[in-house]
């Protein structure tokens, strides 16, 4: 029992520092200009918190890459007690990070999986630091891992695995954050839409099909963005008269609504001096 | 050949006749931007709120130069002309600080908040308040030296501003910006000197986090309001007329572009409020929660600096936090602010 929990520790921990580095990698390439330096690279100045960053995201890939590949035969030895020493030593420094981090920033989050570790730092956050250093200490001098032998110890390594998958669970606020915006989703007016998108809704409209023989041209000459709805003008022709067709593109989602208006305008442009208006504020 | 009459576009086109002659202005500049739209807005929603959109000058506000100070008036040289404004004894003065309109003089750039006390004689004016030479900055510090600055304003047309802190306001100005070094946000009022501001207040408590740093917004859950209360600040004209009505919106749709410049809105992070995404030319309606007054006021520049921004304004009460819409100085005055002031508590509704 002891030897399949030793076992199983080198690539539960190559997953999690894989996916530390690929979490914080993807909330560095999606964020704006407001999230730059989470956890406890917010401790060091502010001009080397963007290479700290790179760096120890580059050296979660490194170890995390480096445990599976020394998992088997090929890397034993050397190569192998290097990288889980190294990993020891990375989580090590991680518990004292994530106190340092508590005691001055106590409103900053660990950062460890990017967006969704947002949560100020707390005991759970460095408990889990710390047993997965011991995690990484009880890996080295583990044997080369191989295929269970039998049924029974495959279903062994298993339970062992869940086992441990539900204790860092319930160490990581992670999972509580991951389950808010899993069931979140942005009212229409707050998201972000590509003109691309709302270009093929439209395109694939009914409204589009009944009115596409009116348009002379197939480039907008104006989009423009109200909220839930997303404005298109096309230059028309109606009768032998200049029109200006107007779509408006709902942004819900799926066969949004798309509603249409023409306006004449025919043909040149007037030049009028200035007319005072009797619209009061 | 068959001539194809579809019956039910004859319903749906507006005609040229059924609209303000200002839409025919609308190819060129913000204001008919806003009218233009507007009215391909009216065509699809058959809403008459395009009337709102002739463009209209402020109805209360006047700014221009004073061509002379009299012991009853001002004479004024404006964009019509040459015009008097009487004074009272309740007429209040800004210039720097509050002072009487004999401080004021010729050559003087000034903003006027006036009313017509005796509706039978239109012309007659009087000013209630007065601002001269009155400015504002906004932005990131990028260069400092004891009390001199230089501030990224995030604006195209004036990029980097050279504030100078007036000896007599270094430390009102101290206590509520205490990071003055590169990196931090300034928020600053004062006169204008020739290629400089001379900051005599702060406009606003410096946020304690770095620029670009702000915290994250709270998830948004539901439908968003109808009506979102905050902040209204105000900012110089600019390449603006002196004398447009218009706000500076925090929340340009990024995907769409500046149909003049082509430029995408700027990046101003996430910010701590959520608003709903517009484009240049759509209208909110903003009302000023201490004076009561509202106004429909067309989105005419990028106001994306205010993002990071996640004050209160405690001019009647606290408002919650963030900035909903950064002014023009002739829309803030005319809905009853007060520029010394730099803010005041408001709600906004999306117009249509």
């Amino acid at each position: 029992m002891l030897a399949t929990l030793r076992e199983v520790q080198i690539p539960m921990l190559a997953v999690l520092l894989i996916g530390g580095c690929a979490a914080k990698a993807r909330s560095a390439v999606t964020a704006r200009a407001g999230t730059a330096g989470t956890g406890p690279t917010q401790m060091f100045p502010v001009r080397l918190r963007r290479p700290a960053a790179i760096a120890l995201c580059a050296t979660e890939l490194a170890l995390g890459a480096g445990l599976l590949l020394t998992a088997g035969r090929a890397g034993q030895g050397t190569p192998a007690f290097a990288v889980r020493v190294a990993t020891v030593l990375l989580f090590l420094t991680a518990v004292g990070a994530l106190q340092e981090l508590r005691a001055r920033r106590p409103d900053a989050g660990c950062g460890c999986f990017g967006e969704l570790s947002r949560t100020p730092v707390s005991w759970r956050v460095i408990t889990r630091a710390a047993l997965l250093c011991a995690a990484a200490l009880s890996s080295i001098g583990v044997a080369p891992l191989r295929m269970p032998d039998s049924a029974e110890q495959a279903w062994l390594t298993l339970a062992v695995a869940a086992a441990e998958i539900a204790a860092l669970a319930a160490l990581s606020p992670e999972v509580g954050q991951a389950m808010i915006r899993l069931s979140h989703a942005d009212p229409c007016e707050l998201r972000d839409v590509p003109v691309a998108r709302t270009l093929t809704a439209l395109r694939a409209s009914r409204s589009w099909r009944h009115y596409q023989e009116f348009l002379i041209a197939t480039a907008p000459v104006d989009i423009w963005r109200e909220g839930c709805w997303r404005f298109v003008v096309f230059p028309g022709e109606l009768a032998s008269r200049q029109v200006e067709v107007v779509f408006a593109v709902h942004l819900s989602g799926r066969r949004a609504p798309v509603r249409v208006g023409m306006l004449d305008t025919g043909g040149q442009v007037a030049h009028l001096g200035d007319e005072p208006s009797a619209t009061a504020v | 050949m068959a001539w194809r009459w579809p019956q039910s576009h004859f319903r749906q086109v507006r005609h040229k006749t059924d609209f303000p002659l200002d839409y025919y202005r609308a190819t060129s500049g913000t204001p008919d931007l806003c009218a233009r739209r507007a009215l391909l807005r009216s065509a699809v929603f058959d809403a008459r709120d395009h009337e709102l959109w002739s463009y209209r000058p402020a109805t209360s506000v006047v700014t221009g130069v004073i061509a002379g100070v009299r012991e009853d008036g001002i004479v004024l040289d404006s964009r019509r002309g040459t015009e008097l404004f009487t004074i009272s004894p309740a007429t209040a003065t800004w210039l720097g600080a509050p002072t009487t309109p004999a401080a004021l003089r010729p050559g003087d750039p000034v903003i006027i908040r006036h009313r017509t006390p005796d509706p039978a004689a239109p012309m007659r004016r009087l000013a209630e308040c007065v601002w001269a030479r009155i400015g504002r900055v906004t932005g990131t510090i990028i260069a400092a030296y004891e009390r001199e600055f230089l501030v990224d304003t995030g604006s195209h047309d004036r990029p980097s501003q050279h504030v100078v802190i007036a000896p007599a306001s270094a430390r009102q100005v101290q206590v509520r910006f205490p990071k003055l070094a590169p990196g931090y946000l300034l928020d600053v009022i004062g006169t204008r000197h020739g290629d400089h501001l001379l900051a005599v207040a702060p406009a606003t408590a410096q946020p304690p986090y770095r620029a670009g740093h702000s915290p994250a917004p709270p998830l948004v859950n539901g439908p968003i309001p109808a009506c979102i209360s905050g902040s209204v600040v105000w900012h110089e004209p600019g390449d603006e007329p002196p004398d447009m009505l218009g706000l500076g919106y925090p929340a340009l749709d990024p995907e769409t572009t500046d149909p003049e410049t082509g430029d995408q809105p700027a990046d101003g992070g996430t910010g701590c409020v959520r608003l709903p995404y517009l484009s240049l030319g759509a209208a909110v309606r903003i009302r000023n929660e201490c004076s009561d007054r509202t106004a429909l006021l067309p989105v005419t520049s990028d106001g994306a600096l205010h993002r990071q921004f996640c004050d209160r304004c405690v001019k009647c009460g606290t408002s919650p936090k963030g900035r909903l819409a950064d002014l023009t100085m002739a829309a803030f005055v005319e809905l009853g602010g007060s520029l010394e002031d730099g803010c005041f508590n408001a709600t906004m509704t999306l117009a249509g």
